[in-house]
């Protein structure tokens, strides 16, 4: 996984690249988690990603909930086709902010 | 990555893997190839693909819970007749107590407890067995074709 994150106003977005795993979610909270924690909106960006399991779910949900704890908001947007299968699947379509 | 081949409706493949998470890709990768190898449609193959390393990852979270160093091998078994899939699983870790095999309730929304759930709404059926030695467990994954 690799990822870039870009700046406007109090927006961080977020653009994850690759296969999201248990193996890569530590580095996805190390980058996400920070951002919400200063407050920052974030848009994660899941444009290439193209696969994601439910260690990945998990920091979306975990990341959602940090950010309705801190009083921001959390935007998943651009997420492909497979990886909008998992959550819907997860049934988390109605919970996450999708765009 | 082996390969038994009793006649043309009827395929196996087996690899071995490190239990360890960064392991998962190549689990991927190995379904991967194998399902193209056996023509299953694309749709199907990455909602097998995402079963097995569920599957995966729960031996690498559960069973080696107390191991993050082990060097133990899980083994993964593919087969495929013109009417079924089953998907083995082997490894040497502590024995799974399926009554502790439950997946969290879906709408109680929360980090965890999804790895079960998926591979119970993808495949047709769970059975864990006891393992035939050397192996501890053995959990088999079946998918009508």
């Amino acid at each position: 996984m690799t990822y870039k994150v870009t700046e406007e106003g109090d927006t961080s977005t977020v653009f994850l690249d690759g296969e999201i795993d248990m193996d890569k979610t530590e580095g996805a909270k190390e980058v996400i988690f920070p951002l919400i924690d200063a407050g920052k909106n974030v848009n994660l960006n899941l444009s290439n990603v193209q696969y994601m399991d439910s260690s990945g779910i998990s920091v979306l949900i975990e990341s959602h909930q940090k950010a309705l704890e801190k009083g921001t908001k959390l935007i998943v947007k651009d997420v492909s086709k497979s990886v909008l299968k998992v959550i819907m699947m997860a049934k988390l379509e109605q919970i996450l902010n999708l765009e | 990555m082996s390969t038994e081949v009793g006649d043309t409706t009827n395929l196996s493949e087996k690899k071995d893997f490190l239990v360890n998470s960064s392991s998962l890709k190549d689990v991927r990768s190995f379904s991967r190839e194998v399902f193209e190898k056996f023509k299953i449609n694309e749709e199907l193959r990455e909602e097998l693909v995402l079963a097995i390393a569920e599957a995966a990852q729960n031996i690498v979270k559960h069973a080696y819970k107390d191991y993050p160093d082990t060097q133990d091998r899980m083994a993964v078994r593919i087969s495929c007749t013109d009417k079924e899939l089953e998907i083995s699983f082997f490894d040497k870790g502590k024995p799974v107590e399926k009554s502790k095999v439950k997946h969290r309730a879906i709408d109680d929304v929360k980090p965890g407890g999804l790895g079960t759930f998926f591979i119970q709404e993808i495949m047709d059926s769970i059975k864990f067995k006891e393992g035939d030695k050397p192996w501890i467990n053995n959990l088999v994954l079946t998918k009508k074709l």
